[in-house]
Parts: structure tokens; C-alpha cells; sequence
């Protein structure tokens, strides 16, 4: 090729490209394709690997497991693989009877033996699932997860090709909503076999050349730190509903390129707006701005171990002595709601904080009767603790903000440590810190996801807190099959722990994102963001 | 030549070994491990992990089993954060993109920051001078975080066929490169104007234009030449840094290239992918040092007598 042509094809692109008046968004909106952001780029598309929020909505739209989430009514479930299912009295017995026209998209069918599989896989002790814990309800799981029994004493048996029968440690009457989660979700068996086996990390079966799913999609392409896109599984067991020809996930990480990209018509939906963007991209598209409630707590761990916050007088005054509607209000820029307890409302579930003084000012002086009553009298002799957080801005102005408020009501000093994500966890984790910026998102739509946190001991605890009180009423709650009953102990342990204060709850998030109007119809908010993108219809 | 050759090579291989080793001792000194995620994991999760990875070895078992793989089998380990995927696997895809979006910003930087650095020299202190350096300041002073968004808000959005972000198009390489370019461009200009300046005062000079030489010929037959040596030296560090990929116009413009692994790589922990990058880089920089190094013997006479020595 002589150096004319190679102009001329140069030349050709670049006409071509100007001459292009619609943006990829319309384009992709015309092939009937959905693009939207998804924060990062994906860790895995194996639901045994993956851990991530960015990695489930992928594997979702992949694989489908016993049920599927309904796209009409939030925390609902429908059949997914299994047509239908039943369970005995305690709810502690399940038996799913698997749709018998259910195939892998390479052909295979799908069976009871592909599930048992998986959860054979994920809780393998020789396998590492960081996601394990998610299959603990099974009988036995955790001991077998830690080489403690065999696989043939777990509660999973597969009585037939298409009946599966799952036992569990206790009554589970949320155990639906805890199977829309993707650790739940089966494998192929025969290609993970051919592909390395099942306890091979480094498994290739996941690449696009070698995927085999029984979700409504197939990967069809992934560029890594570019795009990961799926299109339509012909064999997929309701393909005629799928309402859209395919899913474009951008791994966008940065707020602001995200918001810039869908205003420069580069996307569909995207993941998140940052605070310090709320009013541009308002004013930019105010039809395409949504802010939907989001299954999420911030709040601070604060270290008990420690004192002086050993004592549950100081950790009040440090609570009290936070103005939460101002927090949200100038720091986060209003996308979240205040708050005073830990789990969000939703999914039925609702608690009650313990009472506090109405107005902020009131619960100002509350909290400085507090600290003098632990000894520390206009803050006299009370040492300087440090406040941990992660080097993300709006964590950092929060801290700011709160060490302000400490300071100007408490006259106490803090120090600000911000340190990068992963020397933040580290420190959170083993515990050294006195006060820490956290978060929790829920893994399904049940209030156990928040609050077996403050189990004594519980690994993702953190604080050092653990209450008699709230470990029976946890027991308790897991103990019964009366729904009812179980949101009573819930609500006693949530309590409790509200009462004690190992945490300073601030505010329940919402999500902030932009979603086209134009081109996207048929999209519902969900508490979890785990709205089935196969619903999704795309116009032109 | 031939001599400079081998020892500039030798002390290159030195470098990167060190390089590597120091990488290696450092990243495992960081609190933290790869395997830290939202949720803490179970003690015993944790101890398969590492286990699996030969991470549980002590740091010179693990280190001397890296340099084996490498130098046994070209393995250069796995990625420890996106299991599955090997770190040759990620350098291979990343690369060719750095490298494009480099050699277009290098182009960019050569063609506007060398012909501004001759003409400021050439009218030293009138104003094309002042106006020229004050842009070079504010290219040397604007950060890539500032310019890339700008250009994208004001260009991408509404310039028929520019990109505000995003890599699905060709012409999506050129706000980012104009971003890497201009800000490169900036030092060149400066570099060329120091060293054309301090030549077109030289005796040889003079003569030139006692001989009636026009300013195109003094310029580009009698300057250029030792004038481009301050730019000579710079850009081949330069190059390798823009090859190997900036983490904020890559941020700015999201594209996939080997910036976003060299920050994501540390803050996740990813060992053996931090440690493919540093070699990558240092085996590029050392590279272009080289070149650099030839380049300036080419160009300079008196540096060919001394490497003859």
C-alpha cells in the first residue's frame, strides 16, 4: 500500500467521522443496543470470583438463577430457572422444580446438577470464594467452606435432573430474595470441567470465545478497560421477551468523565453523578436527572476498643453533636436523607431510633451534658482522635465538615487521616482507627443484610462492639420461620445496637444518575440498582 | 559507537533489575494485600488465597520464583485482583493504545513546540517572543485535569465528529493527544528557545549572517542542529513517559491505555501487574535514553570524539 492510499483511507475516516452528525448514543439507540456506565471495570464475569457491584449487574444480565427479580414491582421475585417451588412449614426445607425446556446457550440443558455444582464450587475449601459466606445459610456450608465436613453433609441434594432440594441451617423465609443475589447463580458444569475444572481460579471460560451462560444474554465482546458487550441468547428461556437487542457496559470510574460523556451523548444511563455535579447536570438535563433511594447506609465506625469511645456517653455526644440535615444538605448536596438509624427503609422493614432531644440545638447541649458526664467537661483532658477516611472528595469535605461540628460544639479536636482505598480497609479491618468513614450497601432486599453486621465478633463488625442483647435477638430472628417475628428481632438487635452507638449513622444514600428519556423506556429505580436491563426497551 | 553501545545496554540492564527489585520489596511493604475487598474476608479464604498466589512464601522465596518464571517460562504472573487474566495479557491490550495516543501526542508536541521555540528565539524579546512563552507558561502550568475537561466540554461537544470521551472511534485519539501534546509542546518550545538562543548568539553565528546567510538558512542550516539538543535530551524521556500512558488524560478522556493500570495497579495491589509495568516502563525509558544518547552523538561532533575516547 503506497503512501497515497494510506492518506486516502486516513482522509476517507476522517470525512466520514465529520461528516457523522449523530452521536453514538443515537446509533447505538438505533441497533436497538443500551449503553450505560458501570463504574469499573469488571473483576470477573464468574459469579465465584466476582465480589463487586459492577461485576453483579454484568453477571446478571448472563446468568439467571433459581428466580429472577420481577421488573414491575421492586423486591418481588418471579420464576427464573425454576418454575416453581415449594417449602415445608419452617421454611428451612426448599424444593425447586427446574423448567424443563431450560439450556445453556451452547445447547446443554440446564439441570439440578449445574446448581449443586456451583455451590459445590463457591464453598469448596480449596477454592477461595471471597463470596462463600453468601451460601452459609445452607446446612452445613460453613463447615464444609472451612474443611470441616464433607459436600455430601451440605443441605443442597439434587433429587432428580430437575428438582432440586435445598436445606437450610434455619428458617429462611427471605430465602428468594437472598437467590436473586449471583453467587446463587449456577455454572456450566461441562465447560468448566473441559476448562480448567472446578477448583481452577485461572479458568478461562469466562472469555467471550469460551462463555456458555443461561442468562438473556451472551458476552459478545470485551476490551478491557474499554467496553464489555452482550447481546441476546437465543436460547435464553424467555428470549422473546428480551425487549432490547443487546448492552453496551462502559468500566467509566470517574464521575465527571461519566456525566461529560452522556452529555456529549456517549451514553444511555450512567452510574453515578457526583455531588459537585448535581446542579450542572440538573440544569443541563433536568427531564434525563433522576434521584432514586438506594439500599445504603454512610455512617462512621467508631473504634470501642478504644478509649475514651469505649464509653457509650461519648460516642452519644459525638452522634448528637453531628447536624445531619446540614451535612446532607451543603456536603452531599441533598442525594441522600438523614439519618439516625442504620438500614435503609424498604423491603418492609422500618425502625424506630431511640428518642433524642427535637432540635439540633436542644441536641447540642444534650451532647455537651454528655461528654462533662463522661468526664470530660468542656472537653477538658479529652485526647485528640483521628478520623479516618478514603481520599474520595466528598469523604474527605464530610470529614472536614463533621471535625467542624465536633469542634464548634463539642470543642473537641480530631484529626483528619485520609489514605487510599486499600490502606483504609486494611486499617479498618484490623481495627486501627478510633473513627472511620464507612458505608453499607445491601447484598439482597432484606434487612438482615444490615443488620446481622453487629453480630458480636461478625467479621465486617469492625468496631469492636458486641452486645448480649443484640446477639440473642439476631439468634432469634434466624431461629423463626414467621416473618413477623423475624422483623420483630431485627428490629429489637437494630435497636439495641442504635441504643449502644458502636456507629454514628449520617445518611441513607440515594443514587444520583442521568438516564436518557429519549432513547430509554420501561426503566424502574430499584433499591438494590439491580433493575433486569433485559426489561429495558431502547428507541431510536 | 559500537562500544557506547554495549555499555549504555549493560548499565540499562542494571537499572531495570535494580528497579524491578526495589519494586518488588516496596509494593510488599504496603499495608494492604490484593485480596482486600468491601467485605472482610474469612481468615481461612484469605490463607487460600495466598496460598494459591505463593503469596504465604517469604518475599525472597517469592522473589526469586518471579525472576525464574520470567526468565524459564516469559511468565510474568497473573493478575491478582482480575483473576483470570494474565499480566502479559493486560500490558498487550493496553500498550498499543498508549502507544498511539503517544506517538500522536509526541507528533503534536514536535510540530507546535519546536517551530514556536525557534521563532521566540529568533524575535527574542519582541512581542510573537512574549506571546509565544506566555502560552508555553500557561501550558507548562495548566494541568492535564484542567485542559482535557475543557477541551472536551468546548471541543468534543461540539466540534462534528470530535469525542468528548471514549474510545469507539478513531478521531476519539485526538483530544487526548492534543491534550498530551500541547502540554509537552509547552517544555519543547521552552528547551528550544534556551538552546537556539544560546547558539544564534555563538561566533559561527555571526559570521553566517556577515556572510549574508537568510534567516531560513541560519535557522534550520547553521542552529537547529545544536539547538535541539535541550529538546534532544527531553524528549526521549518524554516519549517513553507518553507511550507508557497518562493516568489523567486517560481518566479525562477514558481510554483504555496503561496510565489507569499504573495508579489502579498500587492502590489495588495488584503485585505482579505493578511489577510488569515497571519493568515495561523502565525497559522504555532506558530505551529511549539510548536513542536519546545516539541521537546526541549524531548531533554533536564533540560528543562522537569523546565516545571514540
Amino acid at each position: 500500500m503506497n503512501v497515497r492510499a494510506i492518506v486516502t483511507i486516513a482522509l476517507s475516516c476522517l470525512l466520514t467521522a465529520c461528516g457523522e452528525r449523530r452521536s453514538s448514543a443515537e446509533r447505538f439507540a438505533e441497533s436497538g443496543i443500551l449503553v450505560v456506565g458501570n463504574n469499573s471495570e469488571p473483576q470477573s464475569q464468574d459469579p465465584h470470583k466476582a465480589t463487586a457491584v459492577a461485576d453483579g449487574k454484568i453477571i446478571c444480565t448472563l446468568l439467571e438463577g433459581l428466580v429472577r427479580p420481577s421488573p414491575v414491582q421492586d423486591g418481588d421475585v418471579l420464576p427464573g430457572t425454576a418454575e416453581r417451588w415449594e417449602h415445608n412449614e419452617r421454611a428451612d426445607e426448599w424444593i425447586f422444580h427446574l423448567n424443563r425446556a431450560a439450556k445453556w446457550s451452547d445447547g446443554t440443558p440446564l439441570t439440578a446438577r449445574d446448581f449443586a455444582y456451583a455451590y459445590q464450587r463457591l464453598l469448596h475449601p480449596q477454592f477461595a470464594g471471597k463470596y462463600a459466606e453468601m451460601l452459609y445459610p445452607l446446612l452445613h456450608a460453613e463447615q464444609y467452606n472451612k474443611g470441616r465436613c464433607d459436600w455430601e453433609q451440605v443441605g443442597v441434594k439434587v433429587i432428580d435432573d430437575h428438582t432440586l432440594q435445598l436445606t437450610l441451617s434455619g428458617p429462611t423465609p427471605h430465602l428468594p430474595r437472598l437467590l436473586l443475589h449471583f453467587t446463587w447463580f449456577p455454572v456450566p458444569a461441562h465447560r468448566v470441567e473441559a476448562l480448567g475444572g472446578m477448583l481452577d481460579r485461572r479458568s478461562l471460560w469466562t472469555r467471550p470465545e469460551n462463555w456458555v451462560g443461561n442468562g438473556a444474554y451472551v458476552i459478545d465482546a470485551h476490551r478491557f478497560n474499554d467496553y464489555l458487550s452482550v447481546r441476546p441468547n437465543p436460547l435464553y428461556l424467555r428470549a422473546a421477551e428480551v425487549k432490547n437487542r443487546g448492552v453496551r457496559f462502559l468500566p467509566i470510574v470517574n464521575g465527571y468523565t461519566e456525566t461529560r460523556m452522556y452529555l456529549g451523548g456517549k451514553l444511555h444511563i450512567t452510574n453515578n453523578v457526583p455531588p459537585e455535579m448535581l446542579a450542572y447536570a440538573r440544569s443541563e438535563r433536568e427531564q434525563d436527572f433522576c434521584r432514586d433511594p438506594y439500599y445504603c447506609t454512610i455512617f462512621y465506625r467508631l473504634n470501642t476498643t478504644r478509649p475514651p469511645l469505649s464509653d457509650a456517653r461519648v460516642r452519644r455526644a459525638l452522634h448528637l453533636a453531628i447536624d445531619r440535615e446540614a451535612l446532607v444538605n451543603k456536603v452531599v448536596r441533598g442525594a441522600g436523607v438523614p439519618t439516625t438509624t442504620f438500614t435503609p427503609p424498604g423491603a418492609g422493614y422500618a425502625v424506630k431510633a431511640p428518642a433524642e432531644p427535637a432540635t439540633q440545638a436542644e441536641r447540642e447541649d444534650e451532647a455537651r451534658r454528655l461528654l462533662a458526664e463522661a468526664g470530660f467537661e468542656g472537653a477538658k483532658g479529652f485526647p485528640v482522635l483521628e478520623l479516618m477516611t478514603t481520599s474520595r472528595d466528598v469523604q474527605r469535605v464530610m470529614a472536614e465538615t463533621i471535625q467542624a461540628m465536633w469542634e464548634q460544639v463539642l470543642g473537641i479536636h480530631v484529626d483528619i487521616h485520609s489514605c487510599e482505598w486499600t490502606a483504609y480497609k486494611a486499617a479498618q479491618q484490623n481495627m486501627e482507627y478510633d473513627i472511620s468513614s464507612s458505608s453499607w450497601s445491601g447484598d439482597y432486599l432484606d434487612p438482615a443484610t444490615f443488620v446481622e453486621l453487629w453480630r458480636s465478633g461478625g467479621g465486617n463488625n469492625c468496631t469492636g462492639w458486641g452486645s448480649t442483647e443484640c446477639d440473642s435477638a439476631l439468634a432469634a430472628a434466624r431461629a423463626t420461620g414467621s416473618a413477623d417475628e423475624r422483623r420483630a428481632h431485627l428490629q429489637q438487635a437494630e435497636e439495641c445496637m442504635l441504643r449502644e452507638l458502636p456507629i454514628l449513622p449520617l445518611y441513607h444514600s440515594e443514587r444520583t444518575y442521568l438516564r436518557s428519556n429519549r432513547h430509554v423506556s420501561g426503566w424502574q429505580p430499584r433499591l438494590l440498582d439491580n433493575f433486569p436491563l433485559d426489561a429495558v426497551e431502547v428507541k431510536p | 559507537m559500537i562500544k557506547l553501545l554495549f555499555k549504555r545496554l549493560a548499565q540499562g540492564a542494571l537499572v531495570v533489575f535494580v528497579l524491578e527489585t526495589i519494586t518488588f520489596f516496596l509494593v510488599r511493604m504496603l499495608p494492604g494485600n490484593p485480596f482486600l475487598g468491601e467485605r472482610k474476608l474469612p481468615q481461612h479464604v484469605m490463607e487460600q488465597l495466598n496460598a494459591l498466589y505463593g503469596l504465604d512464601q517469604s518475599a525472597l522465596v517469592q522473589y526469586f520464583n518471579y525472576w525464574k518464571n520470567i526468565l524459564t517460562a516469559g511468565d510474568f504472573g497473573p493478575s491478582l485482583v482480575r483473576e483470570g487474566l494474565q499480566v502479559s495479557d493486560i500490558i498487550a491490550t493496553a500498550f498499543p493504545v498508549s502507544l498511539w495516543l503517544g506517538v500522536l501526542g509526541m507528533a503534536i508536541a514536535i510540530v507546535v513546540g519546536i517551530p514556536a521555540g525557534m521563532l521566540s528565539a529568533w524575535w527574542k524579546n519582541r512581542w510573537p517572543d512574549t506571546l509565544l512563552m506566555f502560552l508555553a507558561m500557561l501550558g507548562i502550568c495548566m494541568p492535564a485535569f484542567v485542559i482535557g475537561p475543557l477541551f472536551g466540554k468546548t471541543l468534543g461537544m461540539h466540534v462534528p465528529g470530535l469525542s468528548v470521551a471514549g474510545w469507539d472511534n478513531p478521531l476519539c485519539a485526538v483530544l487526548p493527544a492534543l491534550t498530551l501534546g500541547l502540554i509537552n509542546a509547552a517544555y519543547l518550545a521552552r528547551l528550544t528557545r534556551g538552546g537556539m538562543l544560546e547558539v544564534l548568539s555563538q561566533d559561527f553565528m555571526r559570521t553566517a549572517r556577515a556572510k549574508g546567510a537568510g534567516a531560513v538558512r541560519q535557522l534550520f542550516v547553521h542552529a537547529l542542529r545544536s539547538g535541539l539538543l535541550p529538546a534532544v535530551s527531553y524528549l526521549g524521556p518524554a516519549f517513553a513517559a507518553l507511550i507508557t500512558g497518562s493516568f489523567v488524560v486517560e481518566t479525562c478522556f477514558q481510554v483504555p491505555g496503561m496510565g489507569l493500570h499504573f495508579v489502579n495497579a498500587t492502590t489495588d495491589r495488584d503485585y505482579f501487574l505493578i511489577q510488569g509495568l515497571v519493568l515495561c516502563y523502565g525497559v522504555l525509558i532506558v530505551a529511549a535514553n539510548l536513542v536519546v544518547d545516539l541521537a546526541l552523538v549524531a548531533l554533536n561532533p564533540r560528543l562522537r570524539s569523546q565516545g571514540a575516547a
